[in-house]
C-alpha cells in the first residue's frame, strides 16, 4: 500500500491479527450484552429491541456472548506466541507514561478539535494510546474474572460475590465502551487521525503522519537503523 | 379458625389492578399433605420429578425450575423433649422489592398487577442472575432440560392466569385444611395478627407473623409457631446494596455518560472537518500552500 511520502512499518502481521481478534471478540461481546439494555419501556416488552429478543433469540445471544468470551480470553496468546520478540519492547513503552504523554493528554483534545496548540513529540504509542491500553489491560482481567464468576460461580461463591461480579462486569463495560468509541472515532472517522488506521490494516503507517504524531519513535528507529521504511512507489527492504 | 374463617368467596376487584393480593399460610394448621404441591404441578403442567431422595419427608429437596411449591419439613424438639414437626409451604414470596426483578437484565421479571412478581419466560435468556438475588431460594433456571422451558427461569406465578379471572390460586383451592388463605393483603395481615394473638394465648409464645415488612412486604405471608429461622426463612432479608447500585446507579449513569460522550464526538467531528481539510494538519496545509 503505497502512501504519499513513503511508509514506516509500525506493527507486525501478528500484532495486527491479535488486535482484530481481540477487538472483534470485544465488539461481539459488547453488542450481545448491550442489546438487552435498550428494550425501551421495561413494563412493555414489545418496546425497543424487545420483540427481537424473544424466545430463543436471547438464549442464542447468550451462547454467542460466551463463545466470543473465549475468543477474547485466548486472543493474547496469538501475540505472545506469534511474535514474542515485540511483546516486551511494546509493553515496556506502553507502561512508561512520561511528561510528554501527560502534555499530550492535555493538549490533544483541543488540537484534534481546533488544530490549535503544539503536540509534544510522542513515541510509538502516544499518550492516548497508552490510556486506552491501560483501560483495555485492566478490563481484560476484570471482564474475565467477573465473567467466569457469573458463568461458573453460581452456588460456588457467595451471593454478594456474585452481585459484585455483576457490578464489576458492567463497570468494565461502561468504562471500556467509552474508550472503545473514542478509539473507533479517532482511528476511523476523525479527518486527521484516521490516517493512522493503515497501521492496523497492513502494519504500515504513512511516514509523514508518523513524523507528526510519533516523531520521537521515528527518529529513534531511524537513528538506530531499525526503521523499516518504504517509499511511495516501491517497497524497500529494511535498512 | 380453619374452615370457619375460609376465604373461599373473596375475589380481587377486576377493575383495580393496583390492589395487592396475598396468600397467608397458617402453619399451625398445615398437615404437610403436599396437596398444594400436586395442584401446583398439575395446573402449571410442570414436569413431575420423582426419584429424588432428599432424606426427609419432603417430596423434593428444594424448589427448582419445574417445582414451584414444596412443603419443607423441619424436625425440632419441644421443651418436654418430644419431637415436633414444623412445616412450611415454600414458594416465591412475590416481594414488593424483589431481588430477582432488580437483577434481571432482560426485564423478563417484573412487578405485575395485584403486587405479583411476573416472569415472562419468552424474554428470559437463562442468565441466572435472579438465583443468587433471591433471599428465599425460590427461583431457578433449568439447566438440564431441553424442552420448551429449557434454560429458562421458573417460579411460582401466583397463578396469575387464575386470579386474573376471579379464581383462587391452585394451591389455595386444593388445601384440605384451608390453611392457605387468599385475599386482600391488608385484610390478611389483620387476620394474621389476630391469629398470632390467639395462638400466643393458647401457649404458643413464639407465634409470629412473617412477611409484613420483609423485602418491603411479601405477598406470601406466614403465621409461624416458631421464629422464622426455625423454618429456614431469612431474618430481616433485604435487597443487596451492590445489586441496587448495579441496577439503579451504574446502568443509568453509564447510558447517560455514553450519550454525552457520543454527542461530544459529533461536535468534535463537525469542528475538526473544517480544520483538518483533506486530512491534513494545519502545519501540513501551511507547508503545502508554501510549496
Amino acid at each position: 500500500m503505497a502512501r504519499r511520502g513513503g511508509s514506516i512499518k509500525k506493527f507486525s502481521r501478528v500484532q495486527v491479527l491479535f488486535h482484530w481478534l481481540y477487538s472483534g471478540s470485544w465488539i461481539i461481546l459488547a453488542l450481545t450484552g448491550i442489546a438487552f439494555l435498550w428494550r425501551g419501556d421495561p413494563t412493555e416488552p414489545a418496546a425497543g429491541l424487545g420483540p427481537l429478543l424473544q424466545g430463543s433469540v436471547g438464549q442464542t445471544l447468550r451462547l454467542v456472548h460466551r463463545v466470543a468470551a473465549i475468543g477474547l480470553m485466548t486472543s493474547p496468546l496469538v501475540w505472545l506466541l506469534g511474535d514474542p520478540k515485540s511483546v516486551w519492547p511494546d509493553l515496556k513503552e506502553l507502561f512508561s507514561f512520561g511528561k510528554n504523554d501527560l502534555k499530550y493528554m492535555l493538549i490533544a483534545p483541543l488540537y484534534y478539535t481546533t488544530g490549535r496548540g503544539q503536540l509534544p513529540p510522542q513515541g510509538k504509542f502516544n499518550g492516548g494510546h497508552k490510556v486506552n491500553f491501560y483501560v483495555v489491560f485492566t478490563t481484560y482481567f476484570t471482564f474475565i474474572g467477573s465473567g467466569l464468576v457469573m458463568w461458573f460461580g453460581r452456588g460456588a461463591v457467595s451471593d454478594q460475590a456474585f452481585h459484585t461480579a455483576q457490578l464489576i462486569h458492567s463497570l468494565s463495560f461502561w468504562l471500556g465502551s467509552g474508550l472503545f468509541l473514542l478509539h473507533l472515532y479517532l482511528t476511523a472517522i476523525h479527518p486527521f487521525t484516521r490516517r493512522s488506521l493503515s497501521a492496523m490494516v497492513d502494519g504500515w503507517m504513512e511516514l509523514q503522519y508518523a513524523r507528526l504524531d510519533h516523531s520521537e519513535w521515528v527518529e529513534r528507529e531511524v537513528r538506530s537503523g531499525t526503521a523499516q521504511i518504504r517509499d511511495a512507489e516501491r517497497p524497500a527492504a529494511a535498512r | 379458625m380453619g374452615r370457619a374463617a375460609t376465604w373461599d368467596t373473596w375475589r380481587p376487584d377486576p377493575s383495580d389492578a393496583r390492589q395487592h393480593v396475598a396468600m397467608l399460610v397458617d402453619t399451625s394448621e398445615c398437615i404437610g399433605c403436599k396437596g398444594c404441591e400436586v395442584a401446583c404441578k398439575q395446573w402449571n403442567q410442570n414436569e413431575v420429578r420423582i426419584n429424588q431422595d432428599p432424606g426427609t419427608y419432603q417430596s423434593h429437596p428444594a424448589l427448582d425450575a419445574e417445582t414451584w411449591t414444596v412443603i419443607r419439613f423441619f424436625e425440632t424438639e419441644e421443651e418436654n423433649g418430644m419431637s415436633k414437626w414444623l412445616m412450611q409451604k415454600h414458594s416465591c414470596m412475590h416481594c414488593t422489592e424483589a431481588g430477582c426483578v432488580t437483577a434481571c437484565p432482560t426485564d423478563a421479571l417484573q412487578y405485575g398487577d395485584y403486587g405479583v412478581v411476573t416472569l415472562n419466560q419468552d424474554a428470559c435468556i437463562g442468565c441466572g442472575y435472579c438465583e443468587p438475588a433471591c433471599p428465599f431460594d425460590a427461583i431457578f433456571v433449568d439447566r438440564t432440560a431441553w424442552g420448551q422451558r429449557a434454560q429458562k427461569a421458573g417460579k411460582c406465578t401466583f397463578c396469575y392466569d387464575r386470579i386474573a379471572h376471579g379464581m383462587q390460586p391452585a394451591c389455595v383451592a386444593t388445601c384440605p385444611t384451608d390453611c392457605i388463605k387468599y385475599g386482600d393483603r391488608e385484610a390478611l395481615i389483620a387476620w394474621g395478627r389476630e391469629r398470632v394473638a390467639q395462638l400466643q394465648a393458647m401457649g404458643y409464645k413464639n407465634a409470629n407473623l412473617y412477611g409484613v415488612d420483609e423485602m418491603r412486604g411479601l405477598h406470601h405471608l406466614y403465621v409461624l409457631l416458631e421464629p422464622p429461622e426455625a423454618y429456614g426463612l431469612p431474618v430481616e432479608p433485604e435487597l443487596s446494596p451492590v445489586l441496587r447500585l448495579w441496577k439503579y446507579g451504574l446502568q443509568p449513569i453509564g447510558k447517560a455518560v455514553l450519550g454525552v460522550g457520543l454527542f461530544g464526538l459529533v461536535v468534535n467531528w463537525l469542528a475538526a472537518r473544517r480544520v483538518f481539510k483533506g486530512g491534513l494538519s494545519p502545519q501540513e496545509a501551511a507547508e503545502s500552500m508554501h510549496d
